[in-house]
């Protein structure tokens, strides 16, 4: 079986390969997606703080201007109120001025010297308290000033002006539409980072599904090799840098098929050249057994030696030559739909044998099966004879259905299979364990249970070895119902569904 | 009177072997090494003492041993066994599409050979008893004589073919299945080859049935076996 272990090194068993147990927990395809999304995200946060920042310091600047414009007109007009009616400050000029300056989002305050008092505008919500100290303080040394501050938790900017005559005037003006404006754009820019954010991410994948189909293509042409389709190869088109990855492996895939095909006709071209000295020797032999009562006794011994193993080779051969078909995968199938009461009768009654009884249910024996006869006769002949020479034969063969299967258990009454031992003895040339070595008159081939489980997956069943409750082994081959197609009419020339096909 | 063989078999070492095996068994022996020798051999055997079968390997040199089954067959209805060396369907449906009546495999058992043989000699010399004339439309079946009409002109058949028909002549109506041909045709058991019915079948229609294609005599009934319509 050099093919199949070859095979098996260089692909590996699906899952429990080390190789595939390193792989990360992502793939290439999230990563590179994932990269993707990050750059979007980090370039779109960028441009967010940027847009909001200039934006932001923009809008406040323009505001600062037209609240400076407006307090200063403010201002100019309180003066121009106050000191028309004459040069002394008199307390009704001012309390009806205040209220004049009104207007929704700003406050007005006016401090005289003469009069040592504070007038507001009405209603009263601002008081002299809540100005900034420091502007407070600077205005009324005589410095106008302006500054920012935070009032009931909205921004406020108030303008501080020394009128002549001991009189200022201070403007508090809420800020409160321009942060509005400002909170509208952030909102939007995070919502536009965000689209952005997404928007990578997607182009990522598609990139990465672009980039890494070839790698697809080579993993699903390798899979498809390793399940045993050796004429898989990739197409040549695609992007230029990937030729030489699709070259190597194309004739990576040929040398190995080469390789597999040159060893499986090894077998088959050995087998095939050792047939016509085989038959001269076995008919030769024959001749002279024919006149073995004529030898003397010595001579008839040593002929029985060599009938026995010109026989034994001839059946290693032939078994050989059927091993290597099913290497080849040029294993036909000559489906003949049977009752299965008749096909196990016939089987276990093989040519030169005991018949072997078969228990089967009355209302099983009439049920149809679609087998190679052949086959099914080869692989019950197996068994026998495995029986016969490890177990001292088969003691009994019972038959059990299931809708889908028929199961046949041979059991026979030897020291039975050891559980470690249960797949090996289906391998090529294996022996059986309490046996191994000794290969006593009328050896088989140590093909023959190798081959009984290469016919039963031919028809798509199985076998496996267990114990048998009687004590020794118990053999069970279970293989599927599939009734042929409905007939397409009269006219073929076979009378019953005919298929072939390479195996397994 | 001893039956006459003609052994056709490139390799002379397995020739000799089976000639020395075939006359311990009673037959006279004729060899040939390749195909043109054996039309010889066989054109000279029909001056004085015609063969009774003749053993064909198919893996000749020259004209190989499809040729040679086909040019037997084209001057003659002897038995022709065919030897393979491989059990492929297509060597073997070939070779018996060629004319061969029956085949072994290399490497075969002498025993398994010499049961053919005596399979395919017996046959061809019993075949009393029954009625004497069947008829199926236009289709005459003379068991005895061994004469086969189809609208009264005489059909040639091998012995293989007429004891095919004969085998459902004798159960009109029935449906034979492949075993059962395989063992009263061939004395096969219940493991005998189903292609030999199947080819064989073919080739009857193509000599009895005026439109092979759509046979009227020889059906096909699916999953069971052949009849032969009544």
């Amino acid at each position: 079986m050099p093919t199949g272990d070859r095979l098996r090194r260089l692909v590996g068993r699906r899952g429990t390969h080390p190789a595939q147990r390193r792989i990360g927990r992502f793939g290439l395809r999230a990563r590179i997606t994932a990269g993707f999304a990050f750059g979007a995200l980090v370039l779109s946060l960028l441009i967010t703080s940027i847009t909001y920042f200039t934006t932001s310091s923009s809008i406040v600047a323009q505001d600062k201007r037209s609240l400076e414009l407006q307090a200063l007109a403010n201002a100019t007009s309180l003066y121009e109120s106050v000191y028309a009616r004459g040069p002394e400050i008199v307390l009704p000029n001012v309390i009806g001025l205040s209220d004049e300056l009104r207007s929704p989002t700003s406050y007005s305050l006016i401090y005289v010297d003469s009069l040592r008092a504070w007038f507001g505008s009405s209603p009263f919500t601002f008081s002299m308290g809540d100005l900034p100290v420091s502007l407070r303080a600077m205005t009324l040394h005589g410095t106008s000033a302006e500054q920012m501050f935070s009032f009931h938790g909205t921004p406020h900017f108030a303008v501080g002006i020394a009128l002549p005559l001991g009189a200022y005037y201070f403007g508090v003006f809420s800020l409160s539409q321009a942060t509005d404006t400002l909170h509208v754009l952030l909102a939007s820019l995070i919502a536009a980072a965000v689209v952005t954010t997404l928007l990578g991410a997607a182009l990522g994948r598609w990139a990465a599904g672009r980039t890494l189909r070839p790698l697809r293509d080579v993993s699903q042409a390798a899979s498809s090799i390793a399940s045993g389709m050796l004429d898989t190869r990739l197409e040549t088109v695609g992007a230029r840098d990937l030729a030489s990855l699709t070259l190597s492996f194309n004739r990576m895939a040929d040398r190995l098929q080469q390789r597999i095909e040159r060893d499986a006709r090894f077998t088959s071209d050995v087998s095939h050249e050792l047939r016509s000295p085989l038959t001269t020797l076995a008919t030769s032999l024959s001749v002279i057994e024919s006149r073995r009562d004529e030898l003397p006794e010595r001579a008839q011994r040593a002929l029985d030696l060599l009938g026995a193993e010109v026989r034994r080779f001839q059946r290693m051969v032939r078994d050989l030559l059927e091993i290597s078909r099913f290497d080849a995968r040029s294993a036909d199938f000559a489906a003949e739909s049977v009752e299965v009461g008749d096909l196990l009768r016939h089987a276990f009654a093989p040519a030169g044998h005991e018949p072997v009884p078969v228990r089967i249910d009355p209302a099983d024996d009439h049920r149809e099966l679609l087998v190679d006869k052949r086959r099914i006769e080869r692989i019950f002949g197996n068994l026998i004879e495995n029986a016969d020479r490890y177990a001292g034969g088969v003691t009994q063969v019972t038959v059990e259905t299931g809708d889908h299967f028929v199961r046949v258990f041979v059991d026979d009454s030897g020291p039975g299979i050891p559980p470690a031992d249960r797949d090996r003895v289906f391998e090529r040339f294996a022996r059986g364990a309490g046996t191994a070595g000794s290969r006593g008159a009328g050896a088989g081939t140590g093909l023959g249970l190798a081959l009984a489980q290469e016919h039963v997956r031919l028809h798509g069943g199985r076998v496996w070895a267990t114990d048998s409750p009687s004590g020794g082994a118990r053999f069970i081959v279970e293989l599927p119902i599939s009734l042929p197609a409905p007939g397409d009419g009269d006219g073929g020339d076979d009378p019953l569904a005919k298929t072939t096909g390479a195996g397994r | 009177m001893a039956s006459h063989i003609l052994i056709v078999e490139d390799d002379e070492r397995i020739r000799a072997s089976m000639g020395l095996a075939l006359e311990d068994e009673g037959y006279d022996v004729v060899e040939a090494g390749s195909g043109e020798e054996a039309l010889e051999r066989f054109a000279q055997s029909l001056a004085f003492e015609p063969l009774d079968l003749v053993i064909i390997d198919i893996m000749l040199p020259g004209m190989d041993g499809f040729e040679c089954c086909r040019e037997v067959r084209r001057q003659s209805v002897v038995p022709i066994i065919m030897v393979t060396a491989r059990t492929d369907t297509h060597d073997i449906v070939a070779g018996l599409e060629a004319g061969a009546d029956d085949y072994v495999t290399k490497p075969f058992e002498p025993k398994e050979l010499a049961a053919r043989i005596r399979a395919l000699l017996r046959r061809a010399r019993s075949t009393e008893g029954g009625p004497s004339t069947l008829t199926f439309g236009d289709l005459e079946i003379m068991p005895e004589a061994g004469v086969v009409r189809l609208a009264g002109d005489e059909v040639h058949l091998t012995r293989t073919e007429f004891l095919l028909l004969c085998e459902l002549a004798s159960n009109h109506g029935k449906v034979l299945s492949r075993e059962q041909l395989l063992e009263r045709v061939w004395s096969y058991d219940y493991f005998g080859d189903g292609r030999l019915v199947d080819v064989h079948v073919r080739r009857l229609r193509t000599k009895v049935e005026p439109d092979p294609a759509n046979p009227r005599y020889v059906l096909t009934v699916r999953g069971l076996g052949y009849k032969l319509a009544p």
